[in-house]
């Protein structure tokens, strides 16, 4: 597809259930222009789970509003005795979380296999 | 609120063949084309010779940069117009913002120290940490944000 809507289509989630886990695949960036769509997904998908895997390893960029969104969807996975587990965080989005001072809140694993088991 | 109004980049030609190098663009205050000056000044970064790394620190603080624009100066209006201009010189990157939204508020461009489970805030701390030089100053009508980068090993100046 091409014009202003091809472009608004940078991110993209999709959920699936694993062992009574939820686990979302995002795809693509994530930045102020597409991070609602994400909040909202993860949010939901956090309802109807005991815990939330996040895959990145499609996702090239993250800025401070996905990060904010990450951080708003562990406080609400805390406050109800939740997990949220991301893996396969590339380079980029370890630096923002380095840069944020955030890589010690999250629990981060290299493989989805591993995410599983926290 | 329109989001159809956004702007090509715009290149100008160089000042001269040793002169600073510098390109400008205008756009609108739309978030989908962050992508499209994301990968404007990662080229940039990358022609320059820039380390990966370097590349994407200062790639994400131009984003933030301009997202902040966006979400406080034209409070998500799509249709406002930005304009960025970046002067390659011999020691540093330089990119000028100028909007003519709403005044920034003093207080947030001081990037206030985190806090983990903040929501906000965490842009301008950003900008701070990655770029060497941060001016914001408000004019007649519009506000002027200069981001400055030196290149690796440069002298700053006093």
């Amino acid at each position: 597809m091409n014009g202003p809507e091809a472009i608004a289509r940078t991110m993209k989630t999709s959920t699936r259930q694993h062992s009574g886990n939820t686990i979302v695949d995002v795809t693509g960036d994530i930045d102020m222009g597409t991070s609602p769509g994400l909040r909202k997904t993860l949010l939901e998908s956090l309802k109807a789970t005991p815990r939330l895997v996040v895959n990145f390893r499609k996702v090239r960029y993250i800025d401070s509003s996905g990060i904010a969104s990450l951080v708003e969807v562990l406080m609400k996975a805390r406050n109800s005795k939740k997990q949220l587990v991301l893996f396969g965080l590339n380079k980029t989005v370890q630096e923002v979380l380095q840069l944020t001072r955030l890589t010690t809140i999250f629990e981060i694993r290299e493989t989805e296999e591993e995410a599983l088991k926290v | 609120m329109s989001c159809n109004q956004g702007s090509a980049p715009e290149l100008l030609p160089t000042q001269a063949a040793n002169g600073p190098l510098k390109f400008q663009m205008r756009l609108a205050s739309d978030p989908r084309l962050l992508p499209v000056v994301r990968s404007t000044v990662s080229e940039l970064a990358t022609a320059l010779g820039l380390e990966d790394s370097q590349c994407r620190n200062i790639t994400l603080a131009i984003d933030e940069a301009l997202s902040n624009l966006i979400r406080h100066a034209y409070k998500n209006e799509c249709n406002h117009e930005i304009e960025l201009t970046c002067q390659v010189q011999a020691d540093c990157l330089e990119f000028t913002f100028i909007d003519r939204g709403e005044p920034a508020d003093p207080a947030r461009i001081c990037a206030e120290p985190l806090d983990e489970v903040a929501l906000g805030g965490r842009g301008t701390h950003l900008i701070r940490q990655i770029m060497d030089e941060v001016h914001y100053e408000r004019l007649a009508d519009h506000n002027r944000l200069r981001l400055k980068k030196y290149m690796p090993g440069a002298r700053r100046e006093a």
